[in-house]
């Protein structure tokens, strides 16, 4: 089959939507299928520019490409679905969020302005009419799911997605909590930070980059925590690898995150996630006491369930060997085959 | 977002007042919505969108189509037929000029003339026997900047009389169901009508068809619960059917705590109506709520509902022998009745539960408010870009672009 992945791109920016894209067509491809990236920038703000913006979908024609029919567009987020395909399939990693549950929120971008209020049910309406045409709907976690039946009450089949292919391994529990996730504020890994600093014993390395780095950075200038804390920015994978492979256990609790592939690559590596109660769909996966520990968002329950990780190597072992099971029976081949049915 | 709700509101004595105080809580944690004192024609300051509560009564209703003549805004229509109101707001008012306006707006000088017939005392009021005829709605549409209907049908109906301004379709919410025991009716099964007893209620035909079904099933009755209108001669017809002895239940205007514990004493809740003024049966919700099967009209609203709720009946001359044997399936099968009872009860939770009523009115409010700004916002930037790279205003491309934006509902 000719297939196009479609996604939206923010231009320097790369993270877990544009990861998982990229690895769909190369494990489509794998499998002798034409299938190619399509992207188009996308810039959310100021005002009504999410719905131009959004709009340039709905202009392409991805019919055909060079003479030659495309079977199947994929779509993974918004706005990428409002593109116009008879057969069209949707494997919705998340809606502009914005517009939904981040609403009102510090996350949020909506004023209460009556412009601002309207922007944001029209973004409600490109969703009912871009992800209502589906011919299939598929989303990346419960989470996604659920969020999406009460925004739009429209029904999605969940379907997690395989983490990225990197040479994971164990090489036993080290001496640091790992964080791999984009510094932004939803991400919340101040917490982790704020818990260093309640627990002078505790070491942390923090991958991936973002436009919170700045302020994560101050943070732990204030509270002192250089010689505990290393930012390890983007890595690439052999690097990451090493990382998951010597930490004690992996940190991933964002605000009601979507669906978080941090727990899954960390679960290969045989090592335990710590998240939080409000985490959303990481605790699809991390269960307190059986892969990981799942805590309050407090500095100090997330300080002490590391340092209970740490000190207990056995239960660790356990857990993150629990989580690789988990993570094993997510397969491109089982998705691929659900995809494409 | 600061909304003017203008709407009778209790202790008035309105279904449309019971509808609008029971929302009026969920509004508010959505909505800045202020309820403007009953005979205001202003809004309050820095309002940023007015919303009026129109239905078919001139007392309820005629400060508000006042108020709104000075402040156009977002009309909720809960009546498309608006004769009786607008009669009330001209003839009521000694303001014969005015009807007979409204009259040939709507039906040209034919309509004028029937007016002066009206006037002249020559024919019955034509919003007592032919309001269906001239719904007189116009002027209401006019001023109306979008409307919230609560079935299909009423925004049909809309947009066939040319109104082109955005309309939202909310259903109407669900009643929270008391906590009270059953009235001590007998009958087995209870069929249950609710509401004024009189023609347009399909009265006579009900009563046509329960006196065939009890002819079969002796342990089956009816309870007739409302006010006679004037004019129907209810006595007279039950002596007629036989129905004057035994089988029938007759209340007639009960409180709201004795209305429901009749409700929840009936095992089916029939609904029926013709001619249909557009409205929602607030009955027919609360036996949604309650669980219990229907059977209901085959018009206006009603049609709407999914057959899985309700038995519907055509408006037809076998209208009678179709309600018979529908009240005998009902009566005779009481897996049925359950079925269509969960199914009824699932249909209050998902549709008309009031948290997701709210939600749908304050998307409409939203939309209504600051859409305008946002679509001419959206156009401009479209069409400057068009422009930019030479795509004139009526070529293919444009229209193209027009199609486009009309599927993602950004063109208006």
């Amino acid at each position: 089959m000719r297939i196009a992945v479609v996604r939206p791109q923010v231009p320097f920016a790369y993270g877990g939507v544009e990861i998982f894209s990229d690895a769909l067509v190369r494990e489509l491809q794998a499998r002798g299928h034409d299938a190619d990236s399509v992207t188009v920038p996308f810039k959310w703000y100021p005002g009504a520019r999410v719905l131009t913006q959004a709009f340039l979908w709905r202009l392409l024609d991805l019919t055909e490409a060079d003479g030659k029919r495309i079977d199947m567009v994929v779509a993974t987020k918004f706005p990428s679905y409002l593109v116009r395909h008879p057969e069209k399939r949707v494997w919705l990693v998340h809606q502009f969020r914005q517009a939904y549950e981040l609403d009102r929120t510090d996350l949020g971008q909506f004023s209460e302005s009556p412009e601002d209020r309207a922007i944001r049910r029209r973004v409600q309406e490109l969703d009912r009419v871009g992800l209502g045409e589906a011919s299939r709907l598929f989303a990346t976690s419960q989470n996604v799911a659920g969020r999406l039946e009460r925004s739009t009450g429209l029904v999605a089949e969940v379907m997690p997605h395989p983490a990225q292919d990197i040479p994971y391994r164990n090489d036993g529990p080290g001496d640091f909590v790992l964080s791999v996730n984009r510094l932004d504020r939803a991400k919340r890994i101040d917490l982790l930070l704020e818990a260093a600093a309640t627990e002078p014993t505790l070491r942390v390395v923090v991958a991936g980059d973002g436009p919170d780095r700045q302020r994560l950075e101050q943070l732990v200038s204030d509270r002192g925590l250089s010689g505990r804390v290393r930012f390890a920015g983007r890595v690439p994978a052999d690097e990451l690898a090493d990382l998951y492979a010597t930490c004690f256990a992996s940190y991933y609790a964002p605000v009601d995150e979507d669906f978080g592939l941090g727990p899954y690559e960390s679960f290969l590596s045989g090592k335990p996630v710590i998240t939080a109660t409000d985490a959303g769909g990481p605790l699809e996966v991390v269960h307190d006491g059986s892969t990981g520990r799942v805590v309050e968002p407090e500095a100090a329950a997330v300080a002490e369930a590391a340092v209970w990780l740490r000190d207990h190597p056995d239960e660790a072992a356990t857990f993150g060997r629990a989580g690789m099971m988990v993570a094993a029976e997510v397969t491109w081949d089982r998705a691929i085959g659900r995809l494409l049915s | 977002m600061k909304v003017a709700l203008f709407s009778p509101m209790p202790p008035e004595r309105s279904g449309i007042a019971d509808y609008s105080a029971l929302l009026l809580p969920s509004l508010r944690e959505r909505a800045d919505v202020v309820v403007v004192k009953r005979g205001t024609k202003k809004p309050p300051r820095g309002t940023d969108l007015c919303v009026y509560h129109i239905g078919n009564n001139p007392e309820a209703h005629g400060w508000i189509v006042e108020a709104l003549r000075r402040t156009p805004g977002v009309v909720v229509l809960h009546d498309f037929v608006l004769h009786h109101l607008i009669a009330g707001l001209t003839i009521g008012r000694r303001d014969g000029h005015g009807y007979l306006d409204a009259m040939e707006r709507e039906g040209g000088v034919v309509g004028r003339l029937l007016g002066h017939a009206v006037l002249d005392k020559r024919i019955p009021p034509l919003w007592e026997n032919r309001p269906e005829d001239f719904h007189l709605a116009g002027e209401v549409l006019d001023l109306a900047t979008g409307l919230v209907v609560h079935s299909r049908y009423v925004h049909d109906r809309a947009r066939a009389t040319a109104y082109s301004g955005p309309i939202w379709i909310v259903p109407h919410p669900a009643f929270p169901v008391p906590d009270l025991a059953a009235a001590d009716v007998g009958g087995e099964p209870l069929f249950g009508s609710f509401g004024n007893v009189n023609a347009s209620k399909r009265i006579p035909q009900l009563l046509e068809a329960f006196a065939q079904e009890r002819r079969r099933h002796e342990g089956s009755a009816l309870l007739l619960v409302g006010a006679t209108s004037p004019g129907f001669d209810l006595d007279r017809r039950l002596q007629r059917l036989g129905l004057d002895g035994t089988g029938l239940v007759r209340e007639g205007y009960v409180d709201e705590r004795r209305l429901w514990q009749l409700m929840i004493a009936a095992h089916v809740h029939v609904s029926l109506r013709s001619p249909t003024m557009g409205e929602t049966s607030g009955t027919a919700i609360r036996a949604l709520s309650l669980g219990r099967p229907l059977i209901v009209s085959d018009a206006g609203w009603f049609s709407e509902l999914p057959d899985e709720v309700a038995l519907k009946i055509p408006v037809d001359d076998r209208e009678v022998s179709t309600l018979t044997a529908a009240l005998e399936l009902l009566a005779t099968r009481p897996d049925v009745r359950e079925a269509m009872g969960v199914a009824a009860s699932d249909l209050a939770r998902r549709e008309h539960a009031v948290e997701r009523v709210a939600e749908r009115y304050v998307a409409a409010f939203e939309q209504a408010a600051g859409g305008g700004a946002v679509a001419d916002a959206v156009l401009t930037e479209v069409s400057e870009a068009a422009a930019d790279v030479g795509i004139a205003p009526g070529s293919d491309e444009a229209t193209e672009i027009a199609r486009r934006l009309a599927e993602v509902q950004l063109g208006d």
